[in-house]
């Protein structure tokens, strides 16, 4: 995990599954948005949530040699991500209690926790592959 | 989507304030009306997906922009956006499809700063409407109320079956029958004229009514939709009283009698949820805005020379809101309405209330013989509310066996449990009255 045990954290919270029931009513779907953009705004009041995006459900996926261009990525899909926090908090445990407050999770959201790669060790390796390319290049 | 629904004008971040209560649910009622304009009563579950898909995108990108200025046109330019998609995608109107999509493109874009009026207008008059389609005399009485609530109110299936006491299953399969029933008896969406139009009008009246008492009801079921369903039976009034084609006297009058009625729910039940009578009530609970606006309707109504049931119960129900205090009832009025009422509709219900009022003013042995008289069916022989009027009244008369035995007759009848309670109340009440008299 996380080399910077002392220091704060980053994770993603990505939601999937956004294939909202059909059946809810205007009124839950009203409940859901103002709980939502509340527990969001309460996020970014204490710090914790850096931002956060929705993410529209067209889009294309270019895969294989070919270079292929596909209609996407799953609008029917439940792995589909629908949106993301950035978060900076304390450690797992706390982006974990913070995921299980997205009020979508009644309604059939999933709620990925991940955490983000350690920047510096991130870094180290892009330092270390240009140091060897430039060995490379000058050999 | 081809069309983005990002929105023009993003509020300050979270600001929750605009969204209204049940902003959500009246918007996608007003929405389901003009699309039912645009794709033809046949299609009417599609301007139901249609604007459901409009809140879901709402629901997808709010929490994270912010609650748009105008979160209503937001909505509408959204539901305009997919109907205008849906139309040109599936070919649904192939030779129409040019003079609706012009027809659409009139709509309001979001960025507008201020309502068309003219759109106010097709809303409205979609509304209406659709209120006489569903309303419609081919359908049966629970079809018109269940497809009511959903396409005009837009409650879920789930919330009616809460409110009338049934599963969303049985609801679901309801409105199916119902639209189905539409199509076969290719029944119009359109407002009726001439002639038609007085007897159509009716059943509209018809149908309000028994949606707001399916709200009022002793309180059953569950106690915010049922309130809800009050408030949307008033709105749906006062829209078909404010329309030249609802316009009469007697539309007025039901407007009148709802506003009163629910002006009193508030009082109906202490904060145990126990059910108050009229007397114990706390009247400074009581709705004054609405008793007003009840008062503003009942003057409406009396224009003309038209005398309907709803002049004459919301004249009574009038006299109780004006009345201070209990003991300033003026039940002399109230008594004369309800002989009024019971010669336009000779119902045992209407009798059973008309007592109470001859109580009032003559005496409890004069309504316990009023109610005597009344000619029994038995359908008003299984009805809870005749032994409880007469436990009350043989009380005041001080004969607690007659009252006992009728409390109990009455706590035996009612499925429901606030009336048992108070029923039960009253009973202890009375058995400790007739100890007492014995000692």
């Amino acid at each position: 995990m996380n080399a910077r045990s002392s220091t704060k954290s980053d994770y993603l919270l990505l939601f999937r599954g956004n294939v909202w029931d059909r059946g809810l009513s205007p009124a839950q779907i009203q409940k859901v948005v103002s709980d939502w953009m509340a527990w969001f705004e309460g996020l970014k009041a204490e710090g914790k949530c850096l931002g956060g995006h929705p993410l529209e459900e067209r889009g294309k996926v270019v895969s294989g040699k070919q270079r292929t261009v596909a209609d996407g990525p799953f609008a029917e899909s439940k792995e589909a991500i629908g949106g993301y926090f950035y978060l900076t908090v304390a450690d797992e445990d706390e982006a974990i209690e913070i995921a299980k407050r997205c009020p979508g999770l009644e309604y059939g959201s999933v709620v990925e926790v991940r955490p983000v790669a350690d920047v510096c060790s991130i870094r180290q390796r892009v330092d270390e592959y240009s140091t060897q390319q430039l060995a490379d290049a000058t050999a | 989507m081809s069309q983005s629904t990002e929105p023009t004008a993003a509020a300050a971040p979270g600001d929750i304030s605009r969204l209204t209560d049940h902003l959500f649910r009246h918007e996608a009622g007003k929405l389901i009306s003009v699309l039912t304009g645009i794709f033809g009563i046949n299609r009417l579950q599609l301007a139901e997906d249609v604007v459901q898909e409009s809140l879901i995108r709402a629901l997808r990108t709010w929490p994270y922009t912010g609650v748009p200025k105008n979160p209503a046109a937001w909505l509408t330019q959204t539901a305009k956006n997919l109907a205008l998609d849906l139309i040109r995608r599936e070919k649904l109107f192939h030779d129409k499809e040019p003079q609706i999509i012009a027809l659409m493109e009139q709509w309001p874009s979001e960025s507008a700063e201020d309502e068309s009026p003219m759109f106010e207008n097709e809303i409205r008059d979609g509304r209406l409407r659709l209120m006489f389609a569903c309303c419609h005399p081919a359908l049966s009485a629970e079809d018109q109320t269940a497809l009511a609530l959903r396409t005009l109110c837009a409650f879920s299936p789930a919330e009616i079956g809460k409110a009338f006491l049934t599963t969303e299953a049985a609801i679901a399969k309801r409105l199916t029958r119902a639209k189905q029933k539409i199509r076969d008896e290719h029944i119009p969406f359109e407002i009726p004229a001439g002639d038609e139009l007085s007897r159509r009008l009716d059943g509209v009246l018809q149908t309000l009514y028994l949606l707001f008492n399916e709200g009022y009801k002793a309180s059953s079921g569950d106690h915010l939709i049922r309130e809800e369903l009050c408030l949307e039976a008033i709105q749906l009034a006062s829209l078909l009283a404010e329309h030249p084609a609802g316009d009469r006297p007697r539309t007025h009058a039901l407007a009148a009698l709802m506003l009163f009625n629910a002006a009193r729910l508030p009082g109906r039940i202490d904060r145990e949820g126990n059910i108050l009578r009229l007397k114990e009530q706390d009247r400074s609970t009581w709705n004054q805005a609405m008793i007003a606006r009840g008062m503003q309707r009942l003057t409406l109504s009396a224009a003309g020379t038209e005398l309907t049931p709803y002049h004459l119960q919301a004249g009574i129900a009038a006299c109780h809101c004006a009345a201070i205090d209990y003991q300033a009832t003026e039940w002399e009025k109230i008594l004369s309405l309800y002989d009024q009422l019971l010669e336009l509709d000779s119902s045992p219900i209407i009798a059973l209330n008309r007592a109470v009022a001859v109580a009032n003013v003559h005496g409890a042995q004069a309504g316990v013989d009023a109610v005597h008289s009344i000619e029994r069916g038995t359908q008003l022989n299984s009805y809870y509310l005749l032994y409880a009027v007469l436990g009350e009244l043989e009380t005041q008369l001080h004969h607690f066996q007659a009252a006992i035995a009728n409390f109990r007759k009455a706590l035996e009848l009612t499925e429901l449990t606030s009336e048992q309670l108070f029923l039960s109340k009253r009973l202890a009440e009375t058995e400790r009255s007739s100890l007492q008299n014995v000692a």
